[in-house]
């Protein structure tokens, strides 16, 4: 065994290279400092008192970051499940004050809050955007004028727990402050683990675009309550927290103004990162808890500073410091790569050379096609039914307009399908009317014996169904390779828990969708862009990331809306043959297309459309020889062949 | 029976302030797809304005109309050019437009706090004075009639001017569709402009007739305002008539919940309201679809 190369072995899997250490660093410097606060600040119990308010707020923090900066849901009114957990809590220890320790006040408080959550998240979601917000500033302001009268919950006064006989806390002074700081970093990691699992992947799609996030499958209004419910537990769990350690809860301990004070630090720190909102809220919450005088004008300061944030920074001070960091070379791209067949190969040299170069270099178009043969894609989606894909009667009218009339139309499997058709003639509704996004006026559409037409399109994605967009839908945030791993998450089957947990099949599973991902890119040529982000990629390479997408999802048809339009020659070489290789592996395309001669090279069948009806239906041949579609689209008496 | 009618009469007269509230928020979010959140504290701003012309400075009533839709028009712009105009320019992503209405809410409120200081809620004088009329048995004061005529005054004079004016269509197209609506010469900011303009008036005219109902406290922008959009969410949005309707079944539902559940859980009225509402007909009452775009 060689010593030096398990060294360099060992420092390239912890990604100690040149500056990367500093990754490192930062958090650990952080970490020591929270831990020896009380050394520095003071240790009195009032002021270990004042420390362990802030940093049960900041459990709240991380607990709005995962619903509001991965999941875009925002349940502003956070404090008003924090107050229903806390109130649990609390109520509790002052009723069976000698059997109560911390972990049961956090259980209870978690289990209020997600109580609370539920409440406000089921009814609020039916209509989603920015009512879930209104609704729950609601209840935030509800909950402590409701409590200020309730004799139960100590109206005004409150409940002060170290009033309470018998109840004697068993951890308190250093001890305790040093359990609080664990559990808030252990709530940190929590959100890191869930961000990076299959959970995390569908809040981020689902958040980029409720159609790309519908398009693989995505339930938008599980997967958002599934946000809510995650968040509204841990908020409960820190109202649990809160009154263990502040021994008191009253109407006043949270209010709307504490909301939005939780708001200005998130967007200040930076929603939808780690450690921003963490670092916002200790700004914030520490000019607020420790500069008193000043008070009055808080609320002139925060409002200015906000309203800054979100016009000119919306990222917040984190996303600037990750751009600033990518820069000087402390992130380096780390991804596996696959070293199997051919591409792999070139791709594993790629992968290697990739984190030496301190900057990624920007994404070219494709100039050169990759030189293997493509691998078969057999439909795994759906694969059980064979049955082709039948349109009957299709109706579909947006006001006075009949955008398709009496359409019909069969998808065989392994066969492809050319749909063309001036603008407007109703392609893409069509394709809309299949996959669900849009329901039918008239008609049917079925897969043997199964109907489709009254599924909804998530379902539809499900049974086998993949699709792509006319305009690329991607999260343009996310990594070419993060974005098709959520496809492939949908059909590999695992539970939520397990991949936010890491347990044996969650890691299983998180590292399949990975390969997978991978393995269907590098097939596609482009693996030397899986490390880069959407926003920096080329419009072709966009359409390539989307169709790996469709296809990750391994369905049994595939419905593509002009996937060669403003593509290099190389990259529609690749798509034709993308096509024809899915048709070999037993899927049915249907293909939109404006590139007339690309579908009637590849196209088994041709579907002409003219103003919402069917025009032709036909081999490329017989379409070739048709006299009435030449003399629509041409305006000559004769056939396509003769004229061209 | 007494009991019940004057419960219901306070309960329209108070729903008219939702109701006006309501109404604003529509104005706005029908031309710049918006939800201008800091609506309540426009309108508490202008109830503050009121309190001083009348209870200090012992203005004339129409003056004090005046002063108030000039104030609060002005804060309108204002708020319009530095939180709402940077993100009708950009493609709208995410609800970054939310924050920046909230967090201009907030520097409202702390302002009209530092202003108006420790002072004790005060009653305002109506423009009606302090009598009152009498309806089928029981006294209804001036200044309930006033809200309510007011309401439906403005109410009439909206839906006309969407329906018979050019200007008008134009901006309910803005929102529907920015680009055709560039393509057919319509300059989007110029009509979100107006559009503050229009809900400045209504805002400005809605704080002069509720001053007297809801008194100097400024505290009531964020209830409110909040009030105002559960006003909304029942009624169905983006419906002008739905805002009213929404707001009066609001306002006479929390009298009725006083009168026959508790008048100190008075707030539970609303959100048990909207979260009916929401869970049985999301689009509200009135409502054409769900505001989700797809």
């Amino acid at each position: 065994m060689n010593g030096s190369n398990a060294l360099n072995d060992l420092t390239d899997r912890l990604g100690l290279d040149s500056r990367a250490w500093l990754r490192w660093a930062v958090p650990v410097v952080l970490i020591v400092f929270l831990y020896i606060v009380p050394q520095l600040g003071g240790n009195g119990s009032f002021r270990m008192g004042e420390y362990e308010e802030v940093l049960s707020f900041l459990v709240i923090a991380v607990a709005l970051n995962i619903a509001m900066g991965y999941g875009g849901q925002y349940i502003l009114g956070i404090t008003a499940v924090f107050a229903v957990g806390a109130y649990g809590a609390i109520l509790a220890a002052k009723y069976h004050p000698h059997g109560i320790g911390l972990v049961a006040m956090c259980i209870i408080g978690g289990a209020g809050g997600a109580v609370g959550g539920l409440i406000i998240g089921l009814p609020a979601l039916r209509v989603g955007g920015f009512y879930l917000a209104l609704v729950s500033l609601f209840a935030a302001l509800a909950i402590p004028t409701v409590a200020q009268q309730w004799g139960f919950v100590g109206a005004d006064t409150g409940i002060p727990l170290y009033a309470v006989n018998g109840f004697a806390p068993e951890i308190s002074g250093e001890e305790l402050y040093f359990i609080v700081v664990s559990l808030v970093l252990l709530a940190t990691l929590f959100s890191w683990a869930l961000v990076h699992s299959r959970v995390g992947h569908r809040f981020v799609a689902l958040h980029t675009s409720q159609q790309l996030a519908t398009s693989i499958g995505i339930r938008s209004y599980r997967t958002q309550l599934s946000a809510i419910l995650i968040s509204s537990t841990m908020a409960g769990l820190a109202g649990g927290l809160y009154v263990y350690t502040q021994q008191f809860f009253a109407p006043g301990s949270s209010s709307v103004q504490f909301a939005v004070l939780l708001l200005a630090g998130m967007t200040i720190g930076g929603m939808g990162t780690i450690t921003g909102p963490l670092i916002g809220s200790v700004i914030i919450l520490g000019i607020n808890q420790f500069f008193t005088s000043f008070q009055q004008y808080n609320g002139i300061v925060f409002g200015v500073l906000l309203l800054g944030f979100a016009v000119f920074l919306p990222d917040g001070l984190m996303a600037r410091v990750t751009v600033l960091s990518a820069r000087l070379g402390i992130n380096a791209p780390r991804t596996r790569s696959l070293t199997s067949g051919p591409a792999g190969a070139a791709a594993g040299v790629a992968a290697v050379a990739a984190p030496s170069v301190p900057e990624p270099t920007p994404a070219t178009a494709m100039t050169e096609k990759p030189a293997a043969r493509l691998p078969a894609w057999p439909p795994i989606l759906g694969a059980s039914d064979s049955s082709p894909l039948v349109v009957k009667g299709a109706k579909r009218t947006f006001g006075g307009v009949t955008a398709v009339d009496d359409m019909d139309l069969t998808l065989t499997r392994g066969q492809i399908h050319g749909l063309i058709g001036s603008n407007g003639s109703g392609k893409t509704t069509l394709l809309n009317l299949i996959s669900r996004f849009y329901s039918l006026d008239a008609g049917q559409i079925r897969i043997g014996s199964t109907r489709l037409d009254n599924q909804p399109a998530h379902a539809v994605a499900r049974s086998g169904i993949a699709r792509t967009f006319q305009s690329p839908k991607l999260m343009l945030r996310e990594t070419a390779l993060e974005n098709v791993i959520p496809a492939v998450e949908l059909r590999v089957r695992c539970t939520g828990a397990e991949s936010i947990l890491r347990l044996p099949r969650g890691v299983r599973t998180n590292r399949q969708a990975h390969d997978e991902a991978l393995e269907i890119l590098e097939a596609l040529g482009l693996h030397h862009v899986i490390d880069q982000k959407a926003t920096a990629l080329p419009h072709g390479t966009r359409r390539l990331v989307e169709m790996a997408r469709a296809i990750a999802l391994r369905p049994s048809f595939v419905l593509l809306d002009e996937p060669a339009a403003g593509l290099s020659p190389v990259e529609l070489e690749m798509v034709a043959e993308v096509c024809q290789n899915l048709a070999r592996s037993g899927v049915g395309v249907l293909l939109i297309e404006h590139n007339v001669p690309m579908v009637l090279s590849i196209a088994d069948t041709v579907t002409c459309l003219h103003q919402g009806k069917r025009l032709f239906q036909g081999t490329p041949a017989e379409l070739r020889a048709d006299t009435n579609v030449a003399s629509v689209f041409l305006g000559v008496d004769e056939p396509l062949e003769a004229s061209s | 029976m007494t009991l019940f009618l004057t419960a219901l009469f306070a309960g329209l007269a108070v729903g008219s302030v939702y109701g006006l509230i309501a109404l604003s928020y529509t104005v706005v979010f029908n031309s710049t797809a918006i939800f201008n959140v800091a609506q309540g504290d426009l309108m508490m701003a202008g109830v503050l304005v009121a309190y001083f012309c009348l209870d200090r400075w012992h203005l004339a009533q129409i003056l004090t109309l005046l002063i108030i839709i000039a104030v609060v028009v002005s804060l309108s712009l204002v708020e319009e050019r530095v939180a709402v105009r940077p993100f009708v320019k950009r493609p709208v992503v995410g609800l970054g437009w939310f924050i920046a209405t909230l967090a201009f809410s907030l520097v409202i409120e702390t302002v009209a706090s530092i202003i108006y200081g420790q002072n004790p809620v005060v009653p305002i004088p109506s423009a009606l004075g302090g009598g009152s009329v009498h309806v089928a048995g029981v006294h209804v004061a001036n200044k309930f009639i006033l809200a309510f005529a007011t309401m439906i005054v403005i109410l009439v004079a909206l839906e006309v001017f969407y329906k018979r004016t050019w200007l008008g269509t134009a901006m309910r197209g803005v929102a529907e569709d920015r680009e055709v609506a560039a393509l057919r010469g319509i300059d989007a900011l110029r009509i979100s402009r107006l559009a503050f303009i229009i809900a400045g008036l209504v805002t400005g005219l809605a704080a002069f007739v509720v001053a007297p109902i809801v008194s100097a406290d400024v505290t009531v922008g964020l209830t409110y305002g909040l009030k105002g959009f559960i006003a909304l969410a029942v009624g169905g949005f983006g419906s002008l008539r739905g805002c009213v309707i929404g707001g009066l079944l609001l306002g006479v539902a929390e009298q009725m919940f006083d009168l026959y559940v508790s008048s100190n859980y008075e707030i539970l009225a609303a959100l048990i309201l909207v979260l009916l509402v929401l869970a049985v007909r999301p689009s509200g009452l009135f409502g054409r679809t769900a505001v989700r775009e797809v």
